[in-house]
């Protein structure tokens, strides 16, 4: 079982993925200088998991949910094209039967942050939970 | 505060030194000068894009460095009263002018929530090239500014204009 554990940069996100805990966990700012290096692992780690969990899954509520949070201050474009990969992940394991939950941190202010993460679960058709955080 | 500022006013190459130079030295003024979190982000992420395309999309090949000599690379950010406005400039191809040009035709008639469904739309389609852009940079651009992108090319010669792009942030 694959776990994914990488420390924040100025430039990157920490990603925490432990499929044991039922958590994936992103958190601070994302422009990494190699975009494509830094999120393919990290994709190809979670479609990975969920399709081999999937096969073996049949949905019930009473199973503990995935949470999904996302803690980010800030993504540049081409980071968000991966986020929005890592949520098509996330809503295709929902329709394979697997119980996911995606929590959506933004400060106190950050209206901007929060409408995009409105915009990712129209895109995705998936509700997120929205969580606004004081500073 | 000052009514009128310049921020950063940068001339010559921009490479990712550069880049994460200017970028904290924009985001120390954000800071300290206590800008509202809305508006310091939108600062920051059309900073963030217009860089990386002067990065990623100048036609900067080594035959031309002459050129470059005299017409570098500008990124210039000014603050006047609340607005802020960006200012950005680099060598294209002529051969890329028109794909220029009708990208930001196309997104300067559009509205903002048409931009924003474009940008969903665009986000699922995207593919990253190999300079690690999503050719999401420009409509993001505009879903941040929400006002039209002034832009103009000067002709350098026959193969090189000049592309300038100005961008303001409203509070």
């Amino acid at each position: 079982m694959k776990t994914i554990n990488i420390a924040s940069t100025e430039k990157s996100p920490k990603v925490f993925f432990d499929p044991r805990k039922h958590v994936f966990e992103m958190e601070g700012n994302s422009r990494p200088e190699n975009v494509r290096d830094f999120y393919y692992p990290i994709i190809d780690t979670l479609r990975d998991y969920f399709e081999d969990i999937a096969e073996k899954q049949t949905r019930s509520e009473t199973n503990n949910a995935f949470n999904f949070n996302f803690k980010l201050e800030y993504f540049n474009s081409a980071s968000a094209k991966f986020i929005s990969d890592i949520l098509v992940i996330i809503r295709n394991g929902y329709d394979k039967g697997i119980n996911m939950k995606v929590n959506w941190y933004f400060d106190e202010g950050d209206d901007d942050m929060k409408e995009v993460g409105e915009d990712f679960s129209e895109m995705i058709s998936f509700p997120f939970s929205f969580i606004m955080v004081k500073r | 505060m000052k009514k009128y500022d310049v921020i950063i006013n940068h001339k010559g190459i921009i490479d990712l030194e550069v880049i994460d130079d200017i970028l904290l030295k924009l985001k120390n003024y954000l800071h300290e000068n206590k800008i509202e979190l809305v508006i310091r982000k939108r600062v920051y992420t059309l900073a963030v894009e217009s860089l990386d395309n002067i990065y990623k999309h100048a036609d900067h090949s080594i035959h031309i460095q002459k050129i470059i000599s005299e017409f570098p690379p500008r990124f210039i950010v000014e603050k006047i009263c609340d607005d802020f406005v960006i200012h950005t400039g680099n060598i294209i191809l002529e051969s890329n002018k028109e794909k220029i040009i009708s990208k930001l035709e196309r997104i300067n008639t559009l509205s903002q929530e048409e931009i924003i469904q474009l940008y969903k739309k665009s986000l699922s389609h995207a593919e990253i090239s190999d300079k690690g852009g999503a050719g999401l940079g420009l409509i993001v651009m505009a879903k941040t500014t929400a006002q039209k992108i002034k832009y103009d090319f000067d002709k350098i010669n026959d193969k090189f204009f000049y592309f300038a792009m100005q961008l303001t942030i409203k509070k």
